[in-house]
């Protein structure tokens, strides 16, 4: 079988999901060719893309980013946000401009805010293993597993927030524990078996809804959540 | 990524009717054939696993995540819970405390799914997806809310939490042994304590698994099993082979599985609407 041609973008994020894909290559050589910028001096290295990654948010103040990823989108069949904040704004949502070294940037947005995508893939960063499974799934075509990712592609906000109220508040919590056990900042904590949210750790990495089996549920059978 | 109608049962190798082979295991207050029950020992005992974690009642409805690393361990954790055990975050600490490297998990369909997905898509680098060897999902129809339960008991039946010896679901009544009496409840008024979330709920054998476990009317005192990969059907077959299990062609309830089946999924549709 041809290798797919997949190429990855980042548009501005903190290198995490780079080095998570970096470290996914060795083990899917045999079935992508990847160009992403590490591997290569300049320019593109081909004209079109079976599959693009894009990584890191994309800054509403900077036209040059806009153009890149709707350049991105026209080139590649399958477009991919990989980690939050290219899937749901992230981290990067908390931007407040007056920072070094770029002080004027003060408007984050997840790249489905620009661009329509096939699949989001959240995660702060996902792991390369996530990277390596999304593939072994995507290439033997199998959309039942990966339904979750393409529903995500929709959202384009999803957080510890969003969990306390479609889950907690409606009362479909049943009180697993996968959400506290999903937070990377350690946001979430089970109190009477229901999560309480930590506002001010709250990273808005989408992790603990997807990761919900009840949330995740309702998104993969009731469609789009926008 | 969940159980829609059109695939209800999820992904089915085999489905069979089991039930341990050990006196010992039949005696103990096993939900139906033990078959579970003798299925982890087997796999212990060979070295295919090094714990299992599940969950063990520790009064009234109360259940607690525990590592079960021996046979009488195991044989100590069997029977029902009837509620949720907040079991994620308590399953990573004990398989990080007692350096777990290859368990089974036994749980519900939705800890099941999280499990699957986390074993089948690490977001994080603290997931410990890889030492899940084996995910066994149990048939379920809901969990209480059992404090509201509880209190109900103790308001309409002066039943009080510490009196309730066993419980167990028998041809449409929930029978709760309670000291020395038996209370037979309708199962329609048992339905109103379920937790909301389960109402929900369209997974009844627990699709994410590698085996899906439970008990059906009329196959008493067997295990209805269903394998879902080549693993959970290794598990089986090797069970068998060294003789910690009887098992027979279990084709002939498959057509109670989708019915039970198709009443969760139906529930969970109406109750959604009225939710949303």
């Amino acid at each position: 079988m041809e290798k797919l041609r997949v190429l990855h973008v980042d548009i501005g994020g903190c290198e995490g999901c780079n080095v998570s894909i970096i470290r996914a290559y060795p083990k899917l050589m045999e079935l992508i060719d990847l160009d992403i910028t590490y591997l290569r001096d300049d320019g593109l290295k081909f004209d079109d893309y079976d599959v693009a990654i894009i990584t890191g948010g994309v800054c509403m103040n900077e036209p040059s980013k806009i153009e890149k990823l709707k350049d991105i989108r026209e080139k590649a069949d399958v477009v991919i946000a990989f980690g939050s904040c290219a899937t749901f704004g992230g981290i990067l949502r908390f931007c407040r401009g007056g920072q070094e070294p770029r002080p004027d940037h003060r408007n984050f947005q997840p790249i489905n805010a620009v661009i329509s995508i096939d699949y989001s893939i959240p995660g702060c960063p996902p792991t390369h293993q996530m990277f390596q499974s999304f593939f072994k799934f995507f290439v033997s075509g199998n959309e039942a597993r990966l339904r979750l990712f393409k529903v995500s592609a929709n959202i384009k906000k999803l957080s510890g927030f969003d969990l306390l109220d479609d889950i907690v508040l409606t009362g479909l919590c049943i009180g697993c524990g996968a959400c506290e056990l999903s937070c990377p900042t350690g946001a979430i904590k089970l109190i009477d078996r229901r999560p309480t949210l930590v506002q001010e750790r709250c990273i808005r990495c989408g992790t603990c809804y997807i990761r919900c089996p009840r949330a995740s549920q309702l998104l993969s059978m009731g469609g789009e959540r926008i | 990524m969940m159980v829609t109608p059109d695939n209800l049962l999820g992904s089915v190798v085999g489905v069979y009717l089991a039930r341990a082979k050990d006196e010992e295991i039949l005696k103990r207050k096993v939900a139906s054939g033990g078959a579970v029950t003798a299925m982890l020992i087997y796999a212990l005992e060979k070295g295919l696993i090094d714990g299992v974690v599940t969950a063990k009642r520790v009064s009234g409805f109360e259940g607690q995540a525990v590592v079960a690393r021996t046979r009488e361990e195991i044989l100590e954790t069997a029977g029902n819970k009837w509620s949720i055990v907040p079991f994620a975050a308590r399953v990573k600490a004990k398989i990080e405390e007692e350096d777990l490297k290859k368990v089974a998990i036994v749980c519900l369909p939705c800890q099941a799914q999280f499990f699957g997905q986390m074993r089948e898509f690490p977001i994080l680098e603290t997931d410990f997806g890889e030492r899940i060897r084996y995910i066994v999902s149990l048939f379920c129809m809901g969990t209480f809310a059992f404090e509201a339960f509880l209190n109900y008991l103790r308001m309409k039946y002066d039943i009080k939490a510490e009196e309730i010896k066993n419980m167990a679901l028998k041809e449409g009544f929930l029978e709760i042994q309670h000291d020395d009496s038996l209370l037979q409840l309708p199962l329609k008024e048992v339905y109103s304590y379920l937790q909301t979330g389960c109402l929900v709920c369209a997974d009844y054998t627990g699709t994410w698994s590698d085996i899906s476990a439970g008990f059906i009317e009329k196959e008493k005192g067997w295990t209805v099993i269903i394998t879902r990969n080549a693993r959970g059907e290794e598990l089986v077959k090797g069970a068998e082979k060294e003789g910690y299990l009887e098992v027979r062609d279990g084709s002939q309830v498959m057509g109670d599985i989708l019915r039970a089946a198709r009443e969760k999924l139906a529930r969970a549709q109406r109750n959604m609407m009225s939710l949303l």
